[in-house]
């Protein structure tokens, strides 16, 4: 369960940690849409250097982030394979059947790898450097506009601040249950197929209940203190936007530029 | 073959090399004597439910090694060799009613020696068994387990656990959010279980009284460290040590300390009530004669 990064917020006081979260939400988004300009590999190696050089401002060690890539590394593999063997074009190194290993498809899979490690690096930044609650209420302030055609956007941003504040409480409570039913002879991850589906009954179900019984409880105790849905609220936390927010949406509409600049056309 | 529990120089670290490590165990070295009713007790932190964890072996040691019935465990065990563990120690988790899941108490009961390979005929009449032993009634065997009151949802996941037959028991706060009246029931059914099944109990809780009432051995831990080991009467002698390591004195201790500060010189300084009562009566014997 260490290995689930997402949604970890590591307490820091960097300048990444003390940007706005509106900002950071903004700039991982707008990163993972400008990835796809890049087509060569100095456009590439340019957003290697700005993930890095995030990476290296927040002050995070790098392991967490190589930890995120491993979570989801079989799904990194298998994409990645896939672009490599049946990617036509360039040079034929070897040939079996459907498969074909080309020049040009290493070359592919090489930056779908890189596409998938800036985007898990991006991501990850964000949440290890923003709080769950500074996320939803970034996000709040994002959907603001939405309102005016009638969604729903204070309570979505209390479901998702709800729901981030309790994955790590499931996760241990997940936890917990595992350790419980283990020591009932369970073995997880462990024989058949079948077997391991079958574990997963005595796992869920109370997992189940005990999710139920969270949510009723917190129900009550927001009502005991007087919720009454999102009408007239103000906030304890206020945010402010700074010149460094401002900054930083410059230095990547640069790092747009230069994109632009060192894509093959 | 002696049966006991020894930890030689263990120590874990939770999430090594992450900002989040943490050194939950230091140095532990401790035996446990088979059949005996030990008691851990230590602050919240101390490191409590981790040395429990590696009873069964759910944590292994980061350093160090544990030997439990002949079994070794240290950092290089594997995952395998750990089921005739999980089989000899039976470990209740703090609130084990949330381990239910079946349709009915009996199937939940009989799911552990289902995995430990028992058919299903076997399987429930252990589980009839083990029901029993738990003072479960009768007529709630056929019952959901989510239909039933807390303390006897309790009581069916403490089956549950009997029901892997093991010669260990481990207990990790199994009173918490219990009235006091179905805690003292809970305390007397794991005498019982201590007496009559000659179970090996370790128990861990905030409860001195518990302790005074029913442990003959006593280990306190201290951020992650071996404090002491000792019977109660040894370990509740010296208000004072207790004091500074701020653990509190069982009651009737509390009580007849205070009778001392009065002048009340009851020599050794009681644990139980009916130690107590009985000092007390002496004393008085003496004063009519």
């Amino acid at each position: 369960m260490d290995r689930f990064i997402l949604g970890r917020y590591i307490n820091g006081d960097s300048l990444v940690h003390k940007l706005d979260a509106r900002d950071k939400l903004i700039i991982s988004m707008y990163f993972i849409v400008i990835i796809f300009l890049a087509n060569n590999w100095q456009t590439y190696s340019l957003l290697l250097v700005v993930v890095l050089g995030c990476v290296g401002l927040s002050r995070i060690n790098l392991g967490f982030f190589l930890k995120g890539v491993s979570a989801m590394i079989w799904l990194i593999i298998f994409t990645v394979l896939l672009q490599v063997f049946f990617t036509s074009g360039g040079t034929v190194y070897w040939h079996w059947g459907i498969l074909t290993l080309t020049h040009y498809g290493i070359v592919r899979g090489v930056y779908v790898f890189c596409r998938f490690v800036l985007i898990i690096f991006m991501s990850t930044l964000l949440t290890l450097t923003t709080s769950p609650l500074e996320i939803s209420d970034g996000l709040e302030s994002l959907m603001k506009p939405l309102k005016y055609v009638k969604v729903p956007v204070y309570e979505i941003a209390l479901m998702l601040s709800i729901a981030l504040r309790f994955v790590p409480t499931l996760m241990d409570e997940t936890q917990k249950i595992m350790n419980a039913q283990r020591s009932r002879g369970v073995n997880f991850g462990q024989g058949k197929l079948i077997d391991q589906i079958k574990a997963v009954i005595p796992l869920l179900i109370p997992l189940f209940v005990s999710a139920i019984n969270r949510a009723e409880d917190l129900a009550i105790a927001m009502e005991a203190r007087g919720y009454h849905g999102g009408e007239g609220r103000s906030k304890y936390r206020q945010q402010i936007w700074h010149l460094q927010d401002t900054l930083a949406l410059g230095l990547f509409a640069i790092v747009t530029v230069a994109l632009l600049f060192l894509r093959t056309w | 073959m002696v049966m006991s529990i020894t930890f030689e120089k263990l120590s874990y670290t939770y999430q090594t090399g992450t900002p989040f490590e943490h050194h939950a165990l230091q140095d532990i070295s401790l035996t446990i004597a088979d059949h005996s009713y030990t008691a851990i007790i230590g602050h919240t932190g101390s490191g409590k439910s981790t040395l429990l964890q590696h009873l069964n072996g759910l944590l292994k040691p980061t350093s160090g090694k544990l030997v439990v019935n002949g079994q070794m465990i240290d950092t290089k065990t594997k995952n395998k060799q750990l089921g005739d563990l999980r089989h000899e120690v039976g470990f209740v988790f703090q609130f084990p009613e949330a381990q239910l899941f079946e349709e009915t108490v009996l199937k939940d009961i009989s799911f552990g020696p289902k995995n430990l390979g028992k058919s299903e005929t076997e399987a429930l009449e252990i589980a009839r068994q083990k029901a029993k032993l738990v003072n479960l009634p009768d007529d709630v065997l056929e019952k959901s387990p989510f239909e039933l009151s807390g303390g006897q949802m309790r009581r069916v996941a403490i089956a549950g656990i009997l029901a892997m037959q093991p010669n260990i028991l481990v207990l990790d706060e199994p009173t918490a959010g219990l009235d006091p009246k179905g805690r003292i029931e809970m305390m007397e059914m794991f005498k019982q279980l201590y007496e009559k099944e000659k179970l090996t109990i370790i128990l861990v809780t905030h409860n001195m009284n518990d302790v005074a009432n029913y442990a003959d051995n006593v280990i306190v831990l201290e951020q992650g460290r071996l404090l002491r080991q000792g019977v109660p009467t040894e370990i509740f002698s010296n208000p004072e040590w207790l004091n500074k390591h701020h653990l509190g004195l069982p009651q009737t201790t509390a009580f007849a300390l205070k009778l001392q500060e009065r002048g009340i010189n009851l020599q050794e300084l009681p644990l139980t009530e009916k130690k107590l009562a009985q000092k007390l009566a002496a004393l008085l014997q003496r004063e009519v004669k």
